[in-house]
């Protein structure tokens, strides 16, 4: 298509010149091959494959055919009719506002004490330690969970310990958002703050020195020098933040919830994967997880412009 | 615990600086302790690891749980998957991407910005989980190594990065090359690649944590043992089987005390086991990582340039 365009100009050229470009262009083709190819298929087909959403769609058929049974918004309008909709929409949007309440701001706090330690070995181990949950794998992190908060976990001695009493966390309903509010932050929180640390220890010295210089103290060098030159940093991480909020995090789910406790952590995500691929719901799952991409794709488009005008650049 | 910086003009109070360094501290604990925890249960007496009332330091020190697993041949089998799958989608994601992201940068390349947008949707519209699964199926890749290598070995987001930095080559370099008669493959490998070794080794070292610690593709598409990766074996044995445990376990407590002692001991050791199998799987990346991390912060730095 665009080659078309560029034709006119390529009259000018002379033959040689034209002939070298066509190979150049030949060359540069068959270096990005392997990676069309693979985005096609793994990206491309299965966008492709949304059109099952509009289709009763049967097991071993192609997506599109002679036999293909359209159906229309059927299965959309089963799932906006559903207890699921609100169920599953009201999940994901709880659990990943809950997250960004609770977990955006560690971070940022995490950065600015480190940022007051001075004596570089100790920083060093802390943010070390601080990096540690997020090299876990997630199998590996809700096992020990499980077995944590489990009746005789630590946890549970803890509690007892306390003049509490022990429970088995795990199928109390009540208790799954804090679990996996907690989680999410414990893995990820060292992890996040590497941005904002890298931002503090570009800021120009001489601040802080003329402050000093007029008696500041630390903590209002904190908040009146630190805190002001991560604060576009800040808006930034949380503007994409608020663009995934429909992406609670499923893998972590999957590996969490239990019958007892599918009512409050049931997201799109795990119901997808366990109506769709267990249950052999195609059409219908599908039609919910085009509802999905399709908010996610305006979120995070929103969320990229919004960012992109605040920094002035964007991807390309 | 804080010393003084002597060229500082004014340090605030040192019950402040106290302060700091103990909640840094305190963080660092809610990080290591879970890990060492597991350390020391899984390494204790079977009769202390049992009621899990190890603490601070291992309560004796009995192997048998490691031994026990690794006479497991599921965890070889495993543990081997793993670093196939690591190894080989790390090479493929470095070959693949640094491939794709050279013509990009090329003054040559015709139809540069249909690429550009051929590889930014997929960014932001992410196909159907179900049509990905007809699609695997229906290409035979079900149950083969193939459903975890082919679409691991690209990703929209490296050949961006890879891009970025490729673009901060000078232009000089290539048209020098290019007018010693090199063609493109030439000069991607011998300059371009040779002086992107900061960004090649920070892909890789996300590509072979991500694949390390991966199991979702892999519990939808390798339902075959022989083929699944360590992950999905520890997802069988710390989550699966508590989740079916635990409608029982509440009447265990007292049904223990008739059963047989070779009984017993299993009993015993099956929450250890647990544990042990935490640290095997782990202990890798647990004992690599501190060495990782300048990496992870040089990934996180280039990936919040943005082009």
């Amino acid at each position: 298509m665009s080659s078309n365009a560029a034709a006119p100009a390529k009259k000018k050229l002379t033959k040689q010149r034209k002939i070298m470009l066509l190979k150049d262009n030949a060359e540069l083709y068959s270096l990005m091959l392997p990676a069309i190819i693979l985005i096609f298929i793994f990206c491309y087909i299965p966008m492709y494959g949304y059109l099952i959403a509009f289709q009763d769609y049967k097991a071993g058929s192609s997506f599109w055919g002679p036999d293909t049974e359209w159906v229309g918004l059927k299965h959309f309008e089963r799932f906006y009719n559903s207890v699921f909709f609100s169920r599953l929409m009201g999940n994901t949007l709880w659990l990943s506002f809950l997250n960004l309440a609770w977990g955006f701001w560690v971070p940022i706090v995490f950065a600015l004490l480190l940022n007051e330690v001075h004596v570089m070995g100790y920083k060093k181990f802390v943010q070390t330690a601080s990096y540690l949950p997020y090299f876990i794998s997630m199998v590996v992190m809700c096992g020990m969970l499980v077995s944590f908060i489990s009746p005789s976990g630590i946890i549970n001695k803890l509690i007892v310990a306390l003049g509490g009493e022990a429970k088995s966390w795990r199928t109390i309903p009540s208790a799954f958002a804090e679990i996996y509010v907690l989680s999410n932050i414990w893995k990820t929180f060292g992890y996040n703050s590497i941005l904002y640390m890298s931002v503090i220890t570009s800021i120009d010295t001489s601040m802080y020195e003329s402050a000093r210089l007029d008696g500041a103290n630390r903590l209002q060098q904190a908040i009146k020098i630190t805190l002001p030159s991560i604060v576009p940093t800040i808006a930034i991480m949380l503007i994409m933040q608020v663009g995934s909020l429909l992406n609670a995090n499923t893998e972590m789910i999957l590996l969490l919830y239990v019958p007892a406790t599918y009512e409050v952590a049931d997201v799109i995500g795990t119901y997808i994967y366990r109506e769709g691929l267990s249950g052999g719901q195609f059409s219908y799952t599908t039609a919910i997880g085009l509802i999905q991409a399709v908010i996610n794709f305006a979120l995070v488009f929103i969320a990229n412009k919004v960012s992109d005008k605040l920094t002035g650049a964007g991807l390309f | 615990m804080a010393k003084k910086n002597p060229n500082r003009i004014k340090e605030g109070s040192p019950i402040a600086t106290f302060l700091v360094h103990f909640i840094l501290f305190i963080l660092a604990l809610i990080c290591i302790y879970p890990v060492w925890y597991t350390i020391i249960i899984s390494v204790s007496e079977p009769i202390a690891a049992r009621t899990l009332n190890v603490f601070l330091l291992p309560k004796g020190l009995y192997w048998g749980s490691y031994q026990q697993l690794i006479e497991d041949s599921q965890v070889w089998v495993g543990y081997g998957n793993t670093i196939i799958y690591a190894f080989t989608c790390t090479v493929g994601m470095l070959v693949v991407c640094a491939m794709a992201a050279y013509p990009m940068t090329s003054p040559y390349l015709r139809g540069k910005k249909l690429m550009v947008f051929f590889i930014l949707i997929p960014m932001y519209f992410v196909g159907g989980l179900i049509p990905q699964y007809i699609l695997y199926t229906r290409l035979g890749l079900y149950n083969t190594r193939w459903a975890i290598i082919l679409p691991g070995c690209v990703s929209m987001w490296y050949i961006i990065l890879i891009r970025t930095f490729f673009a901060s080559i000078p232009e000089e370099l290539r048209e020098a090359a290019r007018i010693d008669g090199a063609n493109n493959y030439q000069i991607l490998l011998n300059v371009y690649v040779p002086t992107s070794k900061p960004i090649m080794a920070v892909i890789a070292i996300y590509t072979l944590v991500a694949q390390w610690n991966s199991w979702f593709a892999a519990s939808i598409y390798l339902t075959e043992e022989p083929l699944q990766p360590l992950q999905l074996y520890l997802r069988r044995m710390l989550i699966l089987q508590s989740n079916a445990a635990g409608t029982s376990s509440g009447g265990q407590g007292g049904a223990t005390s008739d059963s047989t002692e070779a009984a017993m001991l299993m009993q015993l050791s099956a929450e250890q086991l647990k544990y042990t199998m935490i640290v095997v799987a782990t202990l890798p990346i647990m004992l690599v990582y501190p060495f990782m991390q300048k990496y992870f912060v040089k990934g996180v730095m280039v990936g919040s340039l943005k082009g």
